[in-house]
């Protein structure tokens, strides 16, 4: 850890930085290092042992050298040999060595987040002079929705941890766990002072308590980056920053806390929603970089932000572009701009037609008849695709559609926290199931996987498996 | 509220209100002692329309509920077939004072067997003296480890791994003997499954 954790923590919310802190050191977490750190933390060492052996990027059997190849999408597609997890550059496929910071050569369409940073600071001296509750309604106003992928309204989340009272948390969510998307490690690289603006600007409003930044594991110099330009920013609380050992389900709120307090990295039931009772037990808000991001916007051109967008939606949306294109990286577009035109900036270099995987492996696919739809939150296709987090891999259909799909079912299936049944048992027979073309057991274990699980990562993992059937039956035929 | 058509006073969570209407539903995660889980998702019911986990939703607040609708009863059928996937032997319920309860819920919705194939569940634990530890029926409810670590504040089991890798495990991966088990009974006590069995 770069910094220690701010004296109040529990002895338990240490375990994740104990544990990261091991695997940076050892190159894995044996078994009797788990259980030093838990008799140091005053955890039972079975409790320590949870957490350790639940995340992906920690290796508790043994050191594992060299680490395992990209094994997504666009990494596959350049030649990758591996079956690792995404690391995060499909911009440059194949991926290998350390993280970089973000190549500014890959923002390939700037617009307000990504553009350049005016110094000064404006939007806090704003947000400071209007008060809290006026710049709290300043963004309520704005109509900003969370960009992790929900598109919640930042304004009523943020209203919603307020009325509960205090002791409140405040967690910027930096993991960045689905494959496909690097978007926040571009703004954490290229405009930094924005991102801590935005943090700074949160942080007066609703004055936590507690402040985290969850940082993916893997993003070193990004981390670095936003660390050094949150130095010039007084954000009240200090800062407790936490890295991960990689997973999908920390895109869920209650895994996410349940992390940083040294649980297993497992969704929580709701009620209690995190507003109500999250980190620690108090309301929280959990926010996105690209949501902080965007927060300087909302006071420094109300009227630019409101103008951009959709009603419903205003602002831009950064979009990870990968696979078959001439033109990789990030591009920020006014959200309900048509995936078409997206596409077609890009340069899809297909020897069929081009196709899209909207949404990463919780998404779904999108043939190109289906290209004129806007680029909004909600479904984008009954069948799974969505605007998500902002991942589009082009691929080349059908070449590509059977692999893809078989992919995003693994990464369910491999993702699956393992806490509830229809996830854990059903995402490797809806892998199985494709595999074997059984295209009415897959529908079957769709519907129970949608209907029946805990969190986002099962409800959503039907996604690529019925869109491809939807677009393309003859593949799995 | 009204619940399968009949008007109910609401009590706590739609499972507790249900159940005190008499009407049987699974909830193979949820024992009287413990908190909510909310792992095994066969309490399914219609609230309003939507398919919830009758365990974490408060009944306060919804207006119908519905348990045996067809849309509910194939889903939470489902569930308990891949439920019943986990666990190779028959059905059996000698074990621990809880151990029926899964096989009368596989019973009353018509499972004997999964159509899937089995899973890779064979580890075994037979190092304590009074019980013993069986992969092959455990469901992963969690309801041991709830017991054991925020029960008796003991803390020698926990869930381990991710997705079909995820097994009970004692201290770091090693056997239950070697552990902080103080041989209290309470996972036993807990387990709805023959998992966890006093041995004879």
């Amino acid at each position: 850890m770069s910094r220690p954790l701010p004296p109040d923590f529990p002895l338990r919310s240490h375990l994740l930085p104990r544990l990261f802190e091991e695997s940076r050191r050892a190159g894995w977490i044996a078994p009797e290092r788990v259980a030093a750190i838990a008799y140091d933390l005053r955890i039972p060492a079975a409790e320590a042992w949870e957490v350790a052996a639940a995340y992906a990027g920690f290796y508790t059997s043994s050191k594992l050298t060299p680490e395992p190849a990209c094994g997504w999408l666009a990494c596959r597609m350049a030649g990758s040999p591996g079956d690792g997890h995404c690391q995060f550059r499909c911009y440059a496929p194949p991926a290998s060595g350390p993280e970089d910071l973000f190549p500014a050569g890959m923002v390939r369409q700037a617009g307000p987040l990504l553009a350049a940073v005016p110094s000064g600071a404006h939007a806090l001296q704003s947000a400071r002079l209007m008060g809290r509750d006026r710049a709290l309604e300043q963004v309520a106003g704005s109509g900003l929705r969370g960009r992790g992928g929900a598109y919640f309204p930042t304004g009523s989340k943020w209203r919603s941890a307020l009325a509960e009272g205090r002791p409140l948390a405040l967690v910027v969510n930096a993991e960045e766990g689905e494959p496909g998307v690097f978007k926040d490690r571009a703004l954490m690289s290229l405009v930094p002072g924005r991102v801590a603006e935005g943090i700074a600007i949160a942080a007066f409003v609703l004055q936590p308590n507690v402040l985290v930044i969850f940082a993916n594991g893997h993003a070193d110099p990004a981390l670095a980056s936003l660390e050094s330009a949150l130095a010039g920013f007084d954000t009240g609380a200090p800062i407790a920053v936490y890295r991960g050992g990689g997973g999908y389900v920390l895109g869920e709120e209650g895994a996410l806390l349940n992390a940083i307090e040294g649980r297993r990295p497992v969704p929580r039931t709701r009620p209690p929603y995190p507003v109500q009772a999250g980190l620690f037990g108090m309301p929280t808000v959990v926010n996105n970089i690209e949501t902080m991001a965007n927060l300087p916007l909302l006071f420094d051109d109300p009227a630019a932000f409101a103008r951009t967008g959709i009603e419903t939606a205003p602002g831009t949306r950064i979009l990870s572009l990968s696979g078959r294109i001439e033109r990789p990286g990030v591009y920020e577009v006014p959200i309900g701009t048509l995936l078409r035109d997206v596409v077609e900036r890009a340069g899809p270099v297909v020897q069929g037609e081009p196709a899209v995987l909207m949404g990463g492996p919780s998404g779904g696919f999108l043939a190109a008849s289906a290209f004129d739809t806007p680029l909004a939150p909600g479904p984008m296709h009954p069948t799974g695709a969505m605007l998500g987090a902002g991942g589009i891999t082009v691929l080349d259909a059908p070449g590509d559609i059977r692999e893809t799909t078989m992919a995003a079912a693994a990464f369910n299936a491999s993702e699956s926290c393992g806490k509830c049944t229809p996830c854990r048992e059903g995402t490797p027979r809806l892998r199985d199931a494709l595999a074997a073309g059984d295209r009415a057991m897959v529908e079957e274990l769709g519907e129970i996987l949608e209907f029946a699980s805990l969190c986002g990562l099962g409800q959503m993992a039907p996604g690529p498996a019925r869109s491809a059937l939807h677009f393309w039956p003859e593949v799995f035929a | 509220m009204r619940l399968d058509g009949r008007e109910v006073e609401p009590f706590g969570s739609l499972l507790d209100t249900i159940l005190a209407a008499g009407i049987p539903l699974p909830h193979l995660c949820k024992d009287d002692a413990l908190p909510v889980i909310g792992a095994c998702r066969t309490c399914l019911v219609e609230a309003d329309g939507r398919v919830v986990a009758a365990c974490s939703t408060p009944a306060t607040g919804v207006s119908e509920c519905l348990t045996h609708t067809g849309r509910v009863t194939r889903i939470r059928r489902g569930v308990l077939e891949l439920t019943r996937a986990m666990q190779s032997g028959p059905p059996s319920q000698t074990g621990g004072p809880c151990s029926a309860e899964t096989a009368a819920a596989l019973a009353a919705h018509g499972i004997e067997q999964a159509r899937y194939l089995p899973r890779n569940a064979a580890y075994s634990d037979s190092s304590n003296t009074f019980f013993s530890f069986h992969q092959d029926a455990c469901i992963l409810c969690g309801r041991c480890t709830a017991a054991c670590q925020d029960l008796q504040h003991i803390g020698a089991i926990g869930i381990a791994g991710r997705g079909l890798g995820a097994r009970i495990t004692a201290g770091t991966g090693g056997p239950l003997s070697a552990s902080i088990c103080t041989s209290c009974g309470s996972c036993v006590a807990a387990c709805p499954t023959t998992a966890l069995s006093p041995k004879e």
